[in-house]
């Protein structure tokens, strides 16, 4: 049975043709998640649990002078209460897969649960165990701690400047794994990307620009608040159920954070409300472990959006300066950029990858990127689709069009122009692979939204926007487990938090290889006991990385089978062939269904398995129009009409593609227009709620076209790429220079508000009288 | 690292494998060695890429005579800093 | 686990009783769409919940001989909008009922819990000021009358004495040639609270005022019934030049705060464009067309 949801359209650059995969089955998950049936962190209830709540910082930035919990402790119905002297002193030591020595576990551990200091409104200070959450929040109440405030510093300027004050007191800079401050400093870590010579550069551009940008602190808005359950056994052994964007992560986090042997450590995924990066690492899963040990029962714990908009992990806000030279032909000569990003409470922000990324879609001969890394009295920034590459392609995409319009260049064919292609440079990085960010531009040229002018209407700003984007894809390790039932059927084990339909996507790979109907393959999201090391959710991989394992697992069931069938039929393995999921040999001709009940007959049960860590991964292009209304009395920006041209590689599902893409287009107009954390002066977050932290809502988008392109990815067998985050980097780019087209507006800042645009429109009135 | 090649950032060098790069790279540029390798393994939050593909084997990887090299800030999933805590 | 009682009395007179015996920790619900929540969040401590909508003065919605309406003070808004004589009368006070939170949440949200809120930002208060709209409120010491534009004293707080309760609003009968307008600016297209609300009614005699009113919302501590403004357009001819006038004195008498929803700046500009825009949907009204309610 398959769906017909397609809204859009493919532009293949490849000639090959499948069984399974570009079709579109029903997802093995449909029925439950549409019948209420799927079970979520929420739904876990075990027998005599214990709910916990977390006790938060009032305070920006606070010393903890004294915690006193004996009313807590003595209010009936409560059975625990921990501080962070419950957690296990951490070893000073780096956590691997890093960017710097900044990241410390101990870090980690303080973010979970402060120490001596709290680093931002909303940081846990004490958690509670009662037998309902009513009692364990009346119980947080009556945790008496005395604070000394402290001056909070909240913009990352303010925080590098050198009387700033300090938020970690032993905390130095580093470049290059080197201390380079002499006193201690907000900023964690200085990095500085160089290629070519970057002076000579400019010194052969004709026009050089240089501008710079500034942006809010963004959160990912899954809709499903963090939640956890824990169960601390008496023989030590701790299962956990959550909603996580990687069970092994999060098992390893523990491990860490608790101090305890990871074999003792079982996390089960549940089914998950969306993640975007930010459901990667562990907030409650501690505490409620913590929690379990001291009562003695399962404690499940949930956060409320008061909670999660405070104290969980949004992306950065801070600024980007780009510099662009080129020649009045319109050929980039060089850039110079210079990122600086709060990483919250903590350090280790997403500068790097942002810096990576500044230039990406562009031929660059002589570039150089310095990133900063700050930290400031805000929640611990982590990542969100694509982190860092929206901040930087925001700021060098509107120097793009900027350019642009002052050379009186197509924006369309400047892009083609200077596109990165097979075998350029890439800052810090090996040279591209095969890439497609040129058949996106001309996707998006000869799209039908592109080839009709914009309707002007009397009385109304209108304008068009373009912009490119880049994203990594990063590969990791996947595993995936098949068994051959003796129907013909498959039970496919995999590690991945299934968030964008990866479960059936996966499967289509696995029924692809072996030649069945993937509505044979029955995929299930396993816990950290049931199947190989797999890293998170997370990096557009999943769809990319286990899909690689579930080829490879396809082909070891498919040698297996071959292999029992040479022994069954006495003759060697190389006699028999395997072609469209049908075993050949002389005379003799099985489909894997009658090959499953034959080996069912002689006891042979088939397990194909593979865990596969990729080497060659690839990244990902777009291309996004953006047509935009400005209400020039009150500053308000509507969406007309938007397409969004993707290189997907190949597209195993492709409505699952375009939704990614629709997914990550909404979440970048709400960055562009509304989204943004507003704090007071001393540090209070003011608007933690859906009501105040602005979303889009479906009124506030038009229908977002798409346009798959396919440009198969050297790097995997079908030419996947992964697609889920590179379409949220465009849209801010599209709409400022859309917005510039309508009013003439260059809109820097993110987001371009009401408020911020009409702002601008008067005091361009004002410049006009 | 630019700053002890003297600016160079493409060098060409003798080596059978990673390694020996690395010890051949050191002979050129004294502290290299250091910047890139930390108990005989390849630092942490760096990664190796060989033609192209980011070599799982690091220090072990083999390498061809026109091979080339670049060692690189790895990132992880979902590029995000505090990804992976590897267990001690 | 804290207990909370629940009454449905049937009666104005045990409603005030209930209130009377439990004093501030008893509430009137009417929709709940804001109590519940404020309850929830712990903001309130509350040990009883008066459902007012047993009591039918509470769920009136009649318009007596002389053409004035009462609206009961737990009527949803589902039903004015429902009811096309009440549409036809009282415009701005459709345009808001319209417009609070959702479908789903208009469906109990009541014009009468809206007003007893006291938000600055309520949609329905501007709404029920330029309609001129009385409060009857009955308590311990029996019934009294308050223009609604005195109602609201504070952000949350609102003239009830202890023991009181609105029971309904009268509106006066529109009349001839009038028409009235209400609209918000929200950054988003639902779902959202005003970052200003603007509403105005206007008489006509011919192509001159002959008696307006404005208010604004989400721009002062209270909702403000912008009188300067009304009086100033009385005996103008309706049109752009006018309305300018007017909503410069709207914009000059907003006293709006910065906060996470929006600047004074901002909202200053936009009491000057909503009002334009509130008066001109007044007047496509009172000539018997129908406002586009732009945003």
């Amino acid at each position: 049975m398959a769906v017909e949801t397609r809204t859009g359209r493919t532009v293949k650059h490849h000639d090959n043709t499948y069984n399974v995969i570009g079709t579109t089955p029903i997802r093995h998950d449909g029925v439950e998640k549409v019948t209420g049936e799927a079970l979520y962190g929420s739904d876990i209830n075990l027998p005599g649990q214990f709910h916990g709540k977390v006790l938060r910082s009032p305070h920006a930035h606070a010393r903890i002078l004294s915690i006193d919990t004996s009313r807590a402790e003595a209010l009936d119905g409560v059975h625990a209460v921990i501080t962070g002297q419950d957690i296990p002193e951490p070893a000073d030591k780096i956590i691997s897969g890093g960017e710097g020595d900044g990241n410390l576990l101990k870090y980690k551990t303080e973010n979970i649960l402060a120490r001596a200091k709290t680093h931002y409104h909303g940081h846990p200070v004490a958690a509670v165990a009662a037998i309902s959450p009513h009692i364990a929040g009346q119980a947080v109440k009556l945790i008496d701690v005395t604070y000394e405030v402290l001056p909070a510093v909240l913009e990352v300027r303010e925080a590098m400047a050198p009387d700033a004050p300090i938020i970690i007191e032993d905390l130095l800079t580093e470049l290059d794994d080197q201390v380079i401050s002499e006193t201690p400093s907000n900023i964690a870590e200085k990095m500085v990307y160089e290629t070519g010579d970057v002076d000579q550069g400019f010194e052969e551009s004709d026009l050089i620009v240089d501008r710079e940008f500034s942006f809010g602190v963004v959160h990912q808005g899954y809709i499903e608040t963090h939640n956890a359950t824990a169960h601390w056994l008496k023989d030590g052994n701790i299962h956990v159920w959550c909603s996580s964007q990687g069970a092994f992560s999060i098992r390893s986090e523990l491990a860490n954070i608790l101090d305890h042997p990871i074999t003792k450590i079982h996390v089960t995924p549940m089914e998950i409300g969306g993640g975007f990066g930010g459901k990667t690492t562990s907030y409650l899963e501690p505490l409620a472990a913590l929690l379990s040990r001291k009562s003695g029962r399962p404690v499940k714990m949930n956060m409320d959006r008061d909670e999660v908009l405070k104290a969980t992990g949004p992306t950065p806000g801070g600024y980007v300066r780009v510099k662009l030279g080129v020649t009045n032909a319109g050929i980039v000569k060089a850039g110079y950029a210079e990122l600086a990003f709060d990483a919250g409470g903590f350090p280790g922000s997403v500068v790097g990858a942002g810096c990576k990324c500044v230039f990406a879609p562009y031929n660059m001969p002589n570039a150089k990127v310095v990133g900063y890394d700050v930290v400031v009295n805000k929640p611990k920034t982590h990542a969100y689709r694509a982190p860092g590459a929206t901040h930087a392609e925001f700021a060098s995409e509107t120097v793009v069009d900027e350019i642009c319009r002052e050379l009186g260049l197509d924006p369309v064919e400047f892009r083609l122009q200077n596109s990165a292609k097979e075998g350029d440079w890439q800052l810090d990085e090996p040279p591209y692979a095969r890439i497609g960010h040129i058949e996106c531009v001309e996707a998006a040229r000869d799209s039908d939204h592109w080839q009709t002018p914009l309707e002007q209407v009397p009385g109304k700003l209108r304008g068009r926007g373009i912009a490119s984007g880049f994203w990594f894809n990063v590969g990791l390790t996947s595993s995936a487990i098949a068994r051959l039932n003796s129907d013909g059927s498959v039970t496919l084990l995999e590690g991945s938090t299934d968030i964008g339909g990866t479960r059936t996507s996966v499967a289509m790979q696995f029924a692809e290889t072996l030649g069945i109907s993937v509505d044979d393959v029955f995929p299930i999201v396993a816990d950290t006991d049931s199947v190989g090391q797999t890293d998170v959710t997370g990096g557009s991989r999943v769809t990319f990385a286990t899909g690689i394992a579930a080829h490879d697992a396809a082909n070891d069931m498919k040698q297996q089978i071959i292999a029992g069938l040479a022994d069954l039929w006495e003759m060697s393995e190389d006699a028999i062939t395997h072609r469209d999921g049908t075993f050949l040999t002389d005379g003799k001709s099985l489909t894997v269904r009658e090959a499953a009940l034959l080996l069912t007959d002689e006891e042979i049960f088939p397990v194909g398995r593979a865990t596969v860590t990729p080497e060659r991964v690839g990244g990902a292009f777009t291309t996004h129009i953006a047509d935009v209304e400005v209400d020039g009395e009150t500053g308000k920006v509507e969406i007309l009409r938007y397409t969004a041209v993707q290189d997907a590689g190949v597209a195993i599902y492709p409505p699952y593609v375009e939704g990614q893409i629709q997914g990550g287009v909404v979440q970048g107009i709400g960055w562009a227009l509304n989204e943004d954390y507003v704090y007071d002066d001393k540090g209070l977050l003011r608007n933690s709620s859906l009501l105040d932290y602005r979303m889009p809502t479906a009124l506030d988008v038009p229908n977002i076209e798409t346009i798959i392109v396919e440009v198969p990815n050297p790097g995997h067998p079908y030419g996947v790429r992964g697609v889920g985050e590179v379409p949220i980097v465009p849209p801010p780019a599209a709409v400022a220079n859309a917005i510039h087209d309508a009013t003439g507006l260059r809109l820097r800042d993110l987001p371009m508000s009401p408020a911020r645009v009409q702002a601008a429109l008067t005091s361009q009135n004002g410049d006009q009288t | 690292m630019r700053e002890l090649t003297g600016g160079q950032t493409k060098v060409e060098v003798p080596g059978d494998t990673v390694r020996e790069v690395v010890d051949a790279l050191d002979v050129r540029f004294p502290g290299l060695h250091d910047r890139l390798i930390e108990d005989d393994r390849l630092r942490s939050g760096l990664a190796v890429f060989i033609d192209g593909a980011n070599s799982r084997r690091r220090l072990r990887a083999k390498v061809e005579p026109e091979s080339e090299l670049y060692f690189i800030e790895s990132l992880g999933g979902g590029l995000t800093p505090t990804l992976e805590f590897k267990k001690a | 686990m804290r207990a909370i009682q629940y009454a449905a009395p049937t009666t104005v007179d045990d409603a005030v009783a209930l209130l009377a015996e439990h004093g501030e920790n008893a509430r009137i619900l009417a929709g709940g769409t804001d109590l519940i929540v404020q309850v929830r969040e712990d903001g309130r401590d509350t040990e009883l919940f008066v459902d007012a909508k047993g009591i039918p003065e509470l769920t009136d919605l009649t318009v007596s001989a002389d053409g004035t309406t009462t609206l009961g003070a737990a009527t949803p808004c589902y039903e004015l909008y429902g009811n096309d004589n009440f549409c036809a009368a009282y415009p701005a006070i459709v345009d808001a009922a319209r417009i609070i939170g959702s479908t789903g949440i208009q469906g109990r949200a009541s014009v009468g819990g809206n007003l007893c809120n006291a938000g600055p930002a309520g949609d329905s208060i501007p709404a029920l000021i330029v309609h001129s709209a009385i409060c009857n409120v009955a308590g311990p010491n029996g019934r009294r009358e308050i223009a609604v534009e005195d109602f609201c004293t504070a952000p949350g707080r609102n003239s009830l004495e202890a023991g009181e309760m609105l029971v309904s609003l009268t509106l006066p009968s529109p009349p001839p040639n009038s028409g009235t307008h209400y609209l918000r600016f929200i950054p988003r297209n639902e779902m959202d609270i005003a970052v200003v609300g603007a509403g105005a009614f206007l008489q006509l005699d011919g192509d001159s005022i002959t008696a307006a009113r404005i208010a604004l919302g989400a721009v002062a501590p209270t909702p403000l019934f912008v009188q300067a403004a009304g009086e100033a357009l009385i005996g103008q001819t309706a049109g752009e030049a006018a309305f300018a006038a007017a909503a410069e004195i709207a914009r000059d008498t907003a006293s709006p705060i910065d906060d996470m929803r929006g600047t004074v700046a901002h909202r200053k500009q936009l009491s000057y464009v909503l009002t334009q825009r509130a008066l001109r949907g007044a007047l496509a009204h009172a000539q018997g067309g129908t406002p586009s309610n732009g945003h």
